[in-house]
């Protein structure tokens, strides 16, 4: 049976949070296996850029947390002292907290890409009894991130369109102040259409939902219970 | 009694410049159809604004004189208070749509207005079925076409059952059919409409009255026939033929573009184009036009090298350039000068005279978001025709544009075309000139 939106969303919100708070590596290993299996039920290309930037910043964070974290005796490779940062050595000990937090922020954008990619959004909004206009602020904020794919692929097309080529990380950062711009106005535009829809207005009514499952009511207990779980015992 | 009465009504946006409206009045009857004319930056979405309240409540600004909306006076009522007695559809559905869903999308404003929850999905499926909308109720709003988005913003407002409904160019992206289709409906309702059109003779068949603002002054307001005189002995450009006067053409020499039995599909099996084959030689103007979704916008991107064929040959000579149809996507620069040097190197002088040529010149010096969307299209042909392209492809070249700046951007690509260059167009503008038409059809092969 189909899990209904608001469930699904505390479950993931639960696997994040008991990711944050598990101290076995095994178990945050297992949650970002278990978020990567229900992450491949999304499309492939919208999913790619979410696990690259997942990917990403993960790795960062295995690859230089060490450099800058000191902790343990088992040095495994002693470099020069910088200024500011200190010893630049690695240890055994701070490669094992550097692969869990790594794990663990795969963990969370795991959980956020499935929130994004998979959850109705609207179902979300419409089952949020109180703090309505936070619920739909942060549905908005949702799909940000595909509106700016969006553009940035027709602003780029449109560079290539006058005969130009947007080469490397400079290039493409020119990008950036438009992109951040043209949000800007679309928030504005949205804003006024919203106003003009009657958002806002006392006395609001909602249409009618699907009723919750027993498998949204037991997803909805056992999420409370894994963060509790991941707190205690993990 | 009057539904809607506009008083001796100026505004002036709190950015400053010129009134946006000076002096304004009229009255709206219940049930009447009224065509809202004039050039790009007017005022027409500065009046449509101020009947639904956002002037000044959203906007701020200078506000003189007042308008009233059913009893309630605009100074007072804010925009949510009168959603559901006025609606409006603006001019870019991206911008406006809120949910995720198609059905939760036409049910937005229902609910926001306190509509009985029993009453709120029979009433949005109504009104998707209304305007031909009623098979994309389950599908996300992300993954809809710009013609098929504007479908489901119409029928959000139609589901309000307004008693006003203000409509902002809302058939800018949609091919004839549809746009006929629309406005079928839009007749139907019985509601008093305003209708700011661009396409001015589809506005004319459903309006019996015809409005014309210029430089926010409104300076006709007439039954249909009256403001048809008016309009052939004051602005010409505004009613259909005669035909324009075009530079004489080149004699049609080389092949500039051949697409030979092309392929594209952006999914793997669902085909966009499918063995399409065209031309487009030195001194052409040619169309490629079709219904929304016939691959007009593909092949012009497979005609610019944008794409690459998945089959088939594409073969180009000398420098292509493509004007994207939303003109948002050439707004990358802080001056509107720099935008147009942009793909000569920062020459300024090739830019400054590809800014007069779309009668730019003037907003040199400004920021390009500062432009009204009719002059974004300008500066975005500024930036692409500065270079001087051999092939230029355009894609919805006049969406936006007025028909006088329609009328002079047929006379100026005719005569680039004359110049020794091919223009290729994909417009959904059945007026608009060419020596050559290529008709795509939804079957995904090529019609003619």
């Amino acid at each position: 049976m189909k899990l209904g939106p608001g469930p699904a969303a505390a479950l993931l919100l639960a696997a994040a949070a008991t990711a944050l708070l598990a101290d076995r590596i095994a178990v945050i290993g297992a949650l970002v296996g278990a978020l990567l299996f229900v992450c491949l039920r999304a499309p492939a290309k919208r999913l790619r850029p979410y696990l690259f930037f997942g990917l990403v910043s993960s790795l960062g964070v295995m690859v230089f947390s060490p450099f800058l974290a000191l902790e343990g005796t088992n040095v495994l490779w002693s470099g020069p002292v910088v200024p500011v940062l200190g010893p630049l050595d690695v240890t055994v000990e701070e490669l094992a907290i550097a692969a869990e937090n790594a794990l663990r922020l795969a963990a969370v954008t795991l959980a956020f890409t499935a929130y994004a990619l998979l959850l109705d959004h609207d179902q979300l909004v419409a089952a949020a009894s109180f703090a309505r206009r936070s619920s739909l602020a942060v549905a908005l904020a949702t799909r940000l991130v595909p509106t700016l794919e969006r553009d940035a692929g027709g602003l780029i097309e449109a560079v290539r369109g006058r005969g130009l080529e947007l080469a490397g990380v400079r290039g493409h950062a020119r990008l950036l102040s438009p992109l951040v711009a043209g949000s800007l106005e679309r928030a504005f535009n949205l804003a006024e259409a919203m106003e003009a829809r009657g958002f806002g207005r006392s006395g609001r009514t909602r249409a009618p939902g699907a009723p919750w499952s027993g498998v949204d009511r037991a997803a909805l207990a056992a999420a409370p219970l894994l963060v509790l779980g991941g707190a205690l015992w993990l | 009694m009057a539904l809607a009465r506009v008083e001796r009504l100026s505004y002036a946006y709190p950015e400053g410049g010129a009134p946006a409206l000076s002096n304004v009045s009229l009255e709206l009857r219940p049930g009447e159809a009224v065509a809202l004319l004039g050039p790009s930056g007017s005022g027409k979405s500065t009046l449509l604004r101020a009947l639904a309240a956002l002037v000044p409540h959203f906007h701020g600004g200078r506000f003189v004189g007042r308008v009233e909306i059913a009893g309630l006076d605009t100074r007072r009522a804010r925009p949510s208070d009168l959603a559901g007695i006025v609606a409006t559809v603006f001019q870019d559905p991206e911008d406006q749509v809120v949910m995720t869903r198609v059905a939760n999308e036409a049910a937005f404003g229902l609910e926001n207005v306190g509509t009985p929850p029993a009453e709120i999905r029979p009433r949005a499926e109504e009104a998707l079925a209304a305007v031909g909308a009623l098979h994309l109720a389950g599908r996300r709003t992300t993954d809809l076409s710009g013609g098929e988005l504007q479908r489901v913003c119409l029928a959000g407002a139609l589901a309000l059952r307004p008693r006003l409904l203000l409509l902002d160019e809302p058939t800018s992206q949609l091919d004839p059919a549809g746009a006929d289709e629309f406005l079928r409906h839009v007749g139907a309702l019985g509601a008093s409409v305003v209708l700011s059109e661009q396409r001015v003779g589809r506005a004319l068949d459903l309006c019996a009255r015809v409005l014309f603002l210029e430089e926010g002054r409104l300076i006709l307001d007439a039954p249909r026939g009256e403001a048809l005189d008016w309009l052939a002995a004051n602005r010409p450009a505004y009613l259909p033929g005669p035909e324009l006067d075009l530079p004489e053409p080149a004699a049609r020499g080389e092949v500039m573009l051949r697409l030979e039995a092309v392929e594209f599909a952006y999914e793997a099996g669902l085909a966009v184009l499918d063995g399409v084959d065209l031309e487009a030689r030195r001194g052409e103007v040619v169309i490629l036009e079709g219904p929304n979704g016939s691959g007009k916008t593909t092949a012009a991107k497979l005609a610019a090298g944008l794409f690459q064929p998945q089959r088939g040959k594409v073969t180009r000579r000398g420098r292509a350039a493509y004007l994207s149809q939303d003109p948002g996507r050439y707004l990358i620069c802080e001056r509107v000068i720099d935008e147009a040097a942009l793909a000569v190197g920062g020459d300024q002088e090739r830019a400054r005279a590809a800014l007069d040529l779309v009668g730019l010149g003037w907003a040199a010096e400004r920021h390009p978001r500062d432009l009204s969307s009719g002059e974004r299209e300008r500066l975005g042909l500024a930036a692409v025709t500065v270079a001087e392209p051999d092939l230029l492809v355009l894609d919805e070249p006049t969406r936006g544009i007025d028909p006088e700046r329609k009328a002079e951007l047929a006379r100026w690509l005719h005569a680039y075309a004359a110049r020794g260059r091919a223009v290729l167009v994909a417009t959904h503008d059945r007026g608009f000139p060419a020596h050559r038409r290529i008709s795509f059809d939804k079957e995904m092969a090529l019609a003619a």
